[in-house]
C-alpha cells in the first residue's frame, strides 16, 4: 500500500508530515528510556527484513497480489508502536529515495498508515486479545486487523486527496487487504514463534511479563 | 556485541539475502491493492493529481538496474543493496537514539 507521489497534493502530503515529525518526537522519547542496546541489532535486522519481504508480492484473488508489511510485528516484538514508526521511517526513506517505491511526497501518509495505524492497531488488538485466546492467535487477529484498518485509512486518505472516489476506494481497498492481511497474519506468527523460540529475551513480552 | 546479536544479524541477513534471490522470479507481477484500487477507480496508470517537480529519478527504479530493467540477476543484486542498506541505516538511527 505504497502510496505514490502525484496521488495526494501537496498541501495534504505537508499534513501528514507534520504528523511523521510529531511521531518521530514520540519515538525517539521512546527509544532514549526503551531502547537498550542490546535490541539495537533487533531493531536493524526487523527493518532489512520489512525491506527484503516488502519485495516479495503474493498473488491474492482477484488478479491482486500483496505482501507483508510489518508494522504489527514490530509494534508487537518491542510492545511499543514507536519502534514501528522508527523501523518503517528508515525503510520507507530508503524505498522511495532509492528504489522509486513509494512517494517522497507521500513519505508521511505511507508511514501513519503501515507504522502508526499498524503499529497501534497490530499492537492494542494483541494486548486486547492475548490474555483470552493466547498471544498467537491474538498476534494473528492483530496483524490481519493492522493491514485492513491501515487500508481502509489509506482509502479515506485518497478520497480526501480526490484520488478514489469513496465508494470505491473503500470497498476496493478493504477486501484486497482483506486477503493481503491474512498473508500478514501468518507471517507475524512465524516470525515471533521463531523469535520466541531462538532469542525470547529480545521479546518484550518476556520481559514484561513479570511486572504486569 | 556479543555473539548471539551476531548469529542474529547473520540468520537474518542470510534469510534477506535468500528472500532477495527468489523475489526477482517468483514475486506476483499482478498489480497491488492500491493500484488495483486506482484501476478499479479508473485511474490511468502514469494517474497524478497534481504535478510535482523536483522529485529525484531512484537509483534503483522498481528495484531494478534503470539501463537493465529485466535483468533478474541485476534485480537481486538491487534488493540486496537495498536490505543490508536499510541494516545499516537502522542500525545507525537505533545507535543514535538509543538510551545512555
Amino acid at each position: 500500500m505504497h502510496i505514490p507521489d502525484g496521488f495526494i497534493p501537496i498541501a495534504q502530503c505537508l499534513v501528514y508530515y507534520v504528523i511523521l515529525i510529531v511521531a518521530l518526537y514520540f519515538s525517539v522519547k521512546w527509544a532514549r528510556s526503551n531502547l537498550d542496546e542490546k535490541r539495537i541489532p533487533l531493531l536493524a535486522v526487523l527493518a532489512a527484513g520489512i525491506f527484503a519481504i516488502m519485495s516479495m508480492n503474493m498473488p491474492i484473488p482477484f488478479g491482486t497480489s500483496g505482501h507483508m508489511v510489518g508494522g504489527a510485528l514490530v509494534a508487537i516484538v518491542f510492545l511499543a508502536p514507536e519502534a514501528a514508526v522508527l523501523v518503517f521511517t528508515v525503510v520507507l526513506l530508503i524505498q522511495a529515495l532509492i528504489f522509486g517505491d513509494g512517494g517522497i511526497t507521500a513519505l508521511g501518509a505511507n508511514v501513519l498508515n503501515m507504522a502508526i495505524i499498524g503499529g497501534f492497531v497490530g499492537l492494542y488488538t494483541f494486548k486486547f486479545l492475548q490474555g483470552t485466546i493466547g498471544k498467537y492467535p491474538a498476534a494473528g487477529i492483530g496483524a490481519w486487523l493492522a493491514t485492513v484498518i491501515a487500508a481502509l485509512a489509506c482509502a479515506i486518505e485518497m478520497a480526501i486527496a480526490g484520488t478514489f472516489p469513496v465508494n470505491v476506494g473503500i470497498p476496493s481497498m478493504v477486501l484486497y487487504h482483506f486477503f493481503i492481511g491474512i498473508i500478514e497474519a501468518v507471517l507475524t506468527v512465524i516470525v515471533l514463534v521463531a523469535l520466541d523460540k531462538f532469542r525470547p529475551d529480545l521479546l518484550a513480552w518476556n520481559k514484561s511479563e513479570g511486572d504486569a | 556485541m556479543d555473539k548471539k546479536d551476531t548469529y542474529l544479524i547473520v540468520v537474518a541477513v542470510v534469510i534477506c539475502i535468500v528472500i532477495c534471490c527468489l523475489s526477482p522470479y517468483i514475486a506476483s507481477g499482478d498489480p497491488d491493492g492500491l493500484e488495483k484500487s486506482a484501476e478499479d477507480s479508473g485511474l490511468a496508470e502514469d494517474f497524478s493529481i497534481e504535478e510535482i517537480k523536483g522529485i529525484p529519478n531512484a537509483v534503483f527504479p522498481d528495484y531494478a538496474f534503470a539501463n537493465d530493467p529485466d535483468n533478474q540477476a541485476l534485480q537481486i543484486v538491487a534488493l540486496v543493496i537495498g536490505a543490508i542498506l536499510t541494516l545499516v541505516v537502522g542500525y545507525g538511527v537505533a545507535e543514535i537514539v538509543r538510551n545512555r
